[in-house]
């Protein structure tokens, strides 16, 4: 018992090493929240490009732009994406880490948003267009009033999970020097040569992150799910 | 407004093809205010077709339709406004699952016809009490029975003040003891002078209240008459094989 106190001490409490990853865990949260904002604002755009296309034919460019980029960002490691954001797009500008970041997750999130805010859009009956569209309602206001609200309830369990992967992928952000809450505790199992209670550490955190990130989903999820009693 | 009598739709030559199969085939009739058209005809014959063309839910590949003179099917026609003077009510109802009876009719009002949130649902539920169902206002769509639906859908299409209302077979998709409350509310609505349009198989609705019916089988109106005339004296010899298989 003496021993793990001593271990417990050298690991995190000694040269306030807990700090790293305390800052870790900010930079990792800052990252993803960011980057799912990003994702949310980009997919939702990308997927109503698409689908405006498969349903109504018109938006043929954007939509060829939306495929290429679908097909590029889906088709890639996120790493390679991470490490070319880093190092080509930015390499010759003195960026902070935490933007390049992200903005390659965002990209990254969007890609994978797309496919599902698409998948929940085409998944509505066409008679909700329809009737949207008798009573005088745009193309455009019917998605933002009927559509969209509906599909987005199917789609939240989706969705959420994609923000889950998100949150752990940050953890290759180590790679370009950004000091996440992976390389945190990694840093310090380089100072203490001791992996056990910092790498446990870094896993509880995430764990706990997303059990949190879990439970609040439901709750909306129930929220939203008043009209099918 | 259009006085009793005025021709509201006038349409031309209308056809619809989807790829190279012809729904439409140069269809031509006209509409006055305060009529009553039901139109039957067998499955496939293009008389939903026809009906959703009148509010372009299916845009005609030839010919054309004028709505109180004005052509409709002209490319720079307001769609969304012109819309807004067509009622329509659909076999599977399509009410907005996520929301409200109230706010289901209260919807396109309000952001439409921007009235005032209380505007509306005054207007609203004197709509729903019109058809018994005010104590549905903060019920969802799911809760409903599919006849109370579809005097929903009814009454949600009222409450933007259609000039015209089309109806797609609206019975086709109930239980047959709902039937009746449905057909109540649309011989109200005819009562009451309003400009409607209906595809039925109603045999007795089209009888009872129709002022007009017309017969359309290949994409083509093969007869139409006073429903006196046309149920007890048909011409048409598809028409006569149609109605011996369904009378």
């Amino acid at each position: 018992m003496d021993d793990f106190k001593m271990r417990f001490y050298v690991n995190f409490i000694k040269d306030d090493r807990y700090m790293y990853l305390v800052k870790g865990l900010q930079n990792t949260l800052i990252i993803t929240f960011f980057s799912a904002l990003l994702g949310i604002l980009l997919g939702f755009l990308v997927a109503i490009i698409r689908s405006t296309y498969e349903k109504t034919g018109k938006c043929k460019i954007l939509n060829a732009v939306c495929k290429v980029y679908l097909t590029v960002i889906r088709g890639t490691p996120m790493m390679v994406q991470l490490l070319i954001m880093c190092y080509v797009v930015f390499g010759s500008y003195n960026l902070n880490k935490i933007v390049v970041a992200f903005l390659a997750f965002g990209f990254n999130s969007g890609a994978y948003v797309a496919e599902i805010v698409r998948s929940g859009i085409m998944s509505i009956d066409p008679g909700q267009m329809e009737a949207g569209r008798s009573l005088g309602f745009s193309y455009g206001k019917t998605m933002w009033y009927i559509i969209l609200p509906q599909a987005f309830k199917n789609i939240l369990p989706a969705l959420a999970n994609e923000f889950i992967v998100l949150l752990k992928e940050t953890s290759v952000c180590g790679y370009i020097g950004l000091m996440d809450l992976t390389r945190g505790g990694d840093i310090i199992r380089s100072r203490t040569y001791e992996a056990f209670l910092p790498l446990i550490a870094v896993a509880l955190i995430y764990l706990v992150i997303v059990m949190i990130l879990t439970n609040l989903v439901g709750r909306l999820e129930r929220r939203l799910r008043t009209s099918e009693r | 407004m259009n006085d009793r009598g005025d021709v509201l739709f006038k349409v031309e030559g209308l056809c619809k093809s989807f790829g190279s199969n012809l729904v439409l085939d140069h269809i031509s009739t006209e509409i006055k205010s305060g009529e009553v058209v039901v139109i039957v005809g067998p499955s496939g014959s293009g008389k939903s077709t026809f009906l959703r063309s009148l509010n372009l839910l299916e845009m005609p590949t030839g010919g054309q339709i004028l709505f109180e003179g004005q052509n409709i099917t002209d490319k720079k026609t307001d769609i969304d406004a012109y819309r807004q003077k067509i009622g329509m009510v659909f076999q599977h109802f399509n009410l907005f699952p996520h929301k409200t009876i109230l706010e289901n009719l209260t919807l396109a009002p309000i952001k439409l016809l921007k009235k005032s949130k209380v505007e509306a649902d005054k207007e609203a539920m004197e709509l729903l009490k019109r058809v018994g169902l005010e104590e549905k206002a903060s019920a969802y769509p799911s809760q409903l029975s599919g006849g109370q639906k579809q005097r929903i859908a009814i009454v949600r299409s009222l409450a933007m003040h259609p000039e015209v209302m089309l109806f797609d077979e609206p019975t086709s998709a109930l239980d047959p003891e709902m039937v009746g409350e449905v057909l109540n509310v649309m011989t109200d609505l005819a009562k009451d002078g309003m400009t409607m349009v209906i595809v039925t198989h109603e045999m007795g609705f089209a009888k009872e209240v129709g002022t007009r019916v017309l017969f359309i089988d290949e994409g083509q109106i093969k007869e139409e008459n006073t429903p006196k005339e046309f149920f007890e004296n048909p011409q048409n010899p598809r028409l006569k094989e149609f109605l011996s298989k369904i009378l």
